[in-house]
């Protein structure tokens, strides 16, 4: 264990005037990157990592968790602001974001965001810096089965997303998954799918499937409702009324039990590695709006609909750190970028990171505070800015996104390939919206499938293909049973709903 | 696009012609230089890479853009190098073992082969171990194979096809048999070995920590040669297992670029890989020290490689 003098000297290590600089400028540049349709944090912190070579370690790393939780404040605007999600996590914030925005609300959604962003981020970070090692052993003994359980569960909450059509839900999870599938096998590595394209051996990628599918599909939706009229893209009502504008206490203390249960999700899931923040929002909002008394509210501008889904998805960050710094496994891609720049300083995370940098990690720990504190403060300045600029004219707004998409797209992707997949999936996606299709159950389903996949190979190789071996894991059994439960419950609740 | 660089590549030759062979020091990129890495971002050869890649622009002054083009092992990045014309301006950096693996199992599908690159050099040698949990009732490869045959059966963790075909050969020789799971790469494979869902799994590097803390222990070097940091334990060939990886990271231009600019280039690296930069970056990512065999030597390796993963891994 690390002794308290170590745990104080990381912490006054953080908080100098140097390091918060370094946050800082991280901060303001993710929620820049975040912003800014198509480019996104992580692509900001893979060009980053090289020039943190000169720094010293901590301000280094300080420096990239800064970009990183940045980003995720910074990838609610779009969502909110637009309709146009740059990542699949953000989409959940957009399904009540944005009608609250053309309510002539902007800066309430966008706030609103904001602070439950905060919320669970701070909330994992708690959790990180105290019981980060328990939560890593409980992480450990999810293995390929339990997780396959967990994925099933996650599936079940997520029925309550599929809305009025269950053969509509079903077909649209069914399309996510195939197109999943296309790419390696994750068991016998034999491409699948691929038609002589070596750039698909490894699937899809996400970010041409998720801008074209949710961004651009919604652009090209809003071009096709424009009749020649020149109109701000979006209007910022002026009602008299200055609670339009903001988030009182008392409105963020209704949506307390939302943001706790949110931010309880984000650190379970965030703490597993490869599932990641999509799954937590989703779910998240998914169980706020069953719970509700009024889940009809919901896709109209809730407010516990942005709290459930930014205080899961960002409680993710701070908990994909957990098996990182104590088994060394990385949760996600962000988490790897940090791993490569431990390891450009020298640093191995795993078992003794603790007890060879804990003064180390102790001051990452507090630059992760200190980012959240500054995500809050530059995110409140930042948000105006935002609005002003996409109350110009929608011909001005749209084409400038449509432009960084294409250049976002192409530079995460490394060429035109990306940025053709990611206009078929524009076509695909306006198709299926027109029709009445979940896009969001479809990019949940390409997102999760491959995990999901693989969990199934490695479980029925560990089980010999025997599945009710399945029965041996309590906690795999117990998920399964409540995967049944919740699916029912939600289908009958779908059922109630239609019928009043 | 196309038209560009073609007409560039006409203009860049029409200026050799004229101005006579080159010396590899006049040589110098005509715009920026890029390093197109064949895995993701954030894995040891990305990081490598990136490294290196700055290290050769402070040096030189050059231009130089790291981009990810991972799929396949690097089967992707290097399908789409081949592809290029050879304009001296696309250097890509890979793993040999997953490029020769793909090779020997669906070469005639690949429109490349060893001979349709130009080599600059080699960076590092990733030394591959197998490894079990300080607990597992087995010290050695021998003795794992007994307690697979006493079983009936054994959880073992792989991350790239050459290991499954290992364990492939080693059940054929050795008539025994393992549940193989394919992890996302060693740090999955460290979370299945500590989690207790298999008994053993294959590392680069990332258990070297869980060494030094004592939770694991070396069953087997998968390498043709020992691990430098485990001298005592013996190889799979020792065991009697005729199989081996050596995975070597190397970088390789489009064949037929200008040779002054494949040696002005590979001079700019093999100047690099002497860094401090470079020295420290390898260690903490594969645990060794850099290894730069040179043109000429990547070059062997590969043809060698190949010659040697079809008898491995040609079933």
């Amino acid at each position: 264990m690390v002794d308290f003098a170590t745990i104080l000297a990381g912490f006054s290590d953080a908080f100098s005037l140097y390091n918060l600089m370094f946050v800082l400028l991280g901060v303001v540049l993710g929620q820049f990157v975040g912003a800014v349709p198509g480019i996104g944090p992580i692509m900001a912190m893979a060009i980053a990592i090289p020039f943190t070579f000169g720094l010293d370690p901590l301000p280094a790393i300080a420096f990239l968790v800064g970009v990183n939780k940045g980003g995720l404040v910074g990838g609610a605007v779009p969502a909110v602001l637009m309709n146009t999600p740059g990542t699949p996590d953000a989409a959940a914030t957009a399904l009540d974001g944005y009608p609250l925005a053309r309510q002539g609300k902007p800066l309430k959604a966008t706030k609103m965001a904001l602070f439950s962003s905060v919320t669970g981020d701070t909330f994992s970070d708690i959790v990180l810096i105290t019981i980060s090692a328990p939560l890593a052993i409980l992480a450990l003994r999810m293995g390929p089965i339990e997780i396959v359980a967990l994925m099933i569960f996650a599936f079940s909450i997520l029925a309550g997303l599929v809305g009025t059509s269950l053969t509509k839900g079903i077909i649209a999870a069914a399309l996510g998954l195939l197109v999943a599938s296309i790419g390696t096998d994750p068991e016998n590595f034999t491409p699948r799918l691929i038609f002589g394209f070596w750039d698909l051996f490894n699937g899809l990628p996400l970010p041409s499937v998720a801008i074209g599918l949710l961004a651009i599909s919604e652009i090209l939706h809003r071009l096709s409702l424009a009749h020649g009229n020149v109109r701000a893209a979006i209007t910022v009502a002026d009602t008299g009324n200055p609670d339009d504008r903001r988030v009182t206490w008392i409105e963020y203390w209704t949506c307390r039990y939302t943001m706790m249960r949110g931010a309880l999700i984000g650190t379970v899931l965030g703490a597993l590695p490869g599932i990641g923040s999509t799954a937590a929002a989703f779910m998240s909002y998914s169980m706020t709006k069953a719970g509700s008394k009024d889940p009809k509210s919901f896709g109209k501008g809730n407010l516990h609909g942005i709290a459930a889904a930014e205080s899961a998805n960002s409680a993710v960050v701070g908990a994909n750190l957990i098996p990182l710094l104590t088994l060394g496994i990385p949760g996600s891609v962000g988490a790897a970028l940090i791993i490569s720049a431990f390891m450009i300083h020298g640093m191995q995370p795993g078992p003794l990171l603790f007890e060879n940098q804990g003064r180390l990690v102790y001051g990452l720990f507090g630059a992760m505070l200190m980012a959240n504190f500054l995500n809050l403060w530059v995110g409140q300045l930042g948000l105006r800015f935002w609005i002003k600029v996409v109350s110009a004219p929608e011909s001005i707004i749209f084409s400038s996104a449509l432009l960084l998409c294409f250049v976002g797209v192409s530079m995460a992707t490394n060429g035109l390939f990306g940025v053709s997949i990611m206009l078929i999936f524009a076509v695909l996606g306006y198709v299926m919206a027109s029709f009445g299709y979940s896009l969001v159950i479809f990019i949940i389903a390409f997102f999760l499938g491959p995990r999901f996949e693989k969990s199934i190979a490695q479980s029925l190789s560990l089980t010999n293909g025997d599945l009710t071996q399945v029965f041996k894991s309590p906690v795999a059994a117990a998920l399964l049973i409540l995967s049944v439960a919740s699916f029912i419950w939600f289908l009958r609740k779908n059922v109630q709903d239609d019928a009043e | 696009m196309k038209l560009k660089t073609k007409l560039l590549a006409f203009a860049a030759g029409a200026m050799m012609a004229l101005s006579g062979p080159a010396m590899a020091q006049d040589w110098a990129p005509d715009g920026p230089l890029t390093i197109q890495i064949g895995f993701g971002a954030g894995g040891s050869t990305d990081t490598m890479g990136r490294i290196l890649g700055k290290v050769m622009a402070d040096n030189t002054g050059w231009n130089i853009i790291v981009e990810n083009k991972p799929g396949g092992g690097g089967v992707a990045m290097f399908t789409g190098l081949s592809q290029m014309p050879p304009n001296g301006q696309t250097i890509g950096m890979g793993v040999s073992i997953p490029v020769l693996v793909q090779l020997v199992q669906r070469g005639d599908q690949l429109p490349f082969d060893t001979t349709s690159f130009d080599y600059l050099g080699t960076i590092a040698k990733a030394e591959l171990a197998l490894v079990a949990s300080k607990d597992a009732p087995f010290d050695d490869l021998d003795g794992m194979i007994a307690y697979a045959k006493k079983q009936g059966g054994l959880p073992l963790a792989t991350m790239a096809p050459p290991q499954v075909l290992m364990m492939k050969a080693t059940s054929r020789v050795k008539d025994a048999e393992f549940n193989l799971v394919t992890a996302d790469g060693g740090a999955e494979v460290m979370k299945l070995i500590l989690g207790g869902q298999v008994l053993a799994g294959f590392g680069s590097g990332e258990h070297v920590p869980y060494l030094e803390s004592g939770d694991m222990k070396v069953i087997a070097s998968a390498n043709q040669s020992r691990l430098s940091y485990a001298p005592e334990v013996k190889t799979f060939v020792e065991s009697g297992v005729n199989a081996f990886v050596d995975p070597v990271f190397f970088l390789a231009m489009t064949g037929g670029t200008d040779p002054a600019a494949v040696a002005a280039i590979s001079a700019a690296m093999a100047e690099a890989v002497k860094s401090d930069e470079i020295a420290e970056i390898v260690k903490n990512a594969v645990q060794g020290a850099p290894i730069n065999m040179g043109p000429e030597g990547t070059q062997q390796m590969m043809t060698d490689g190949l010659a040697a993963a079809e008898v491995l891994f040609a079933e």
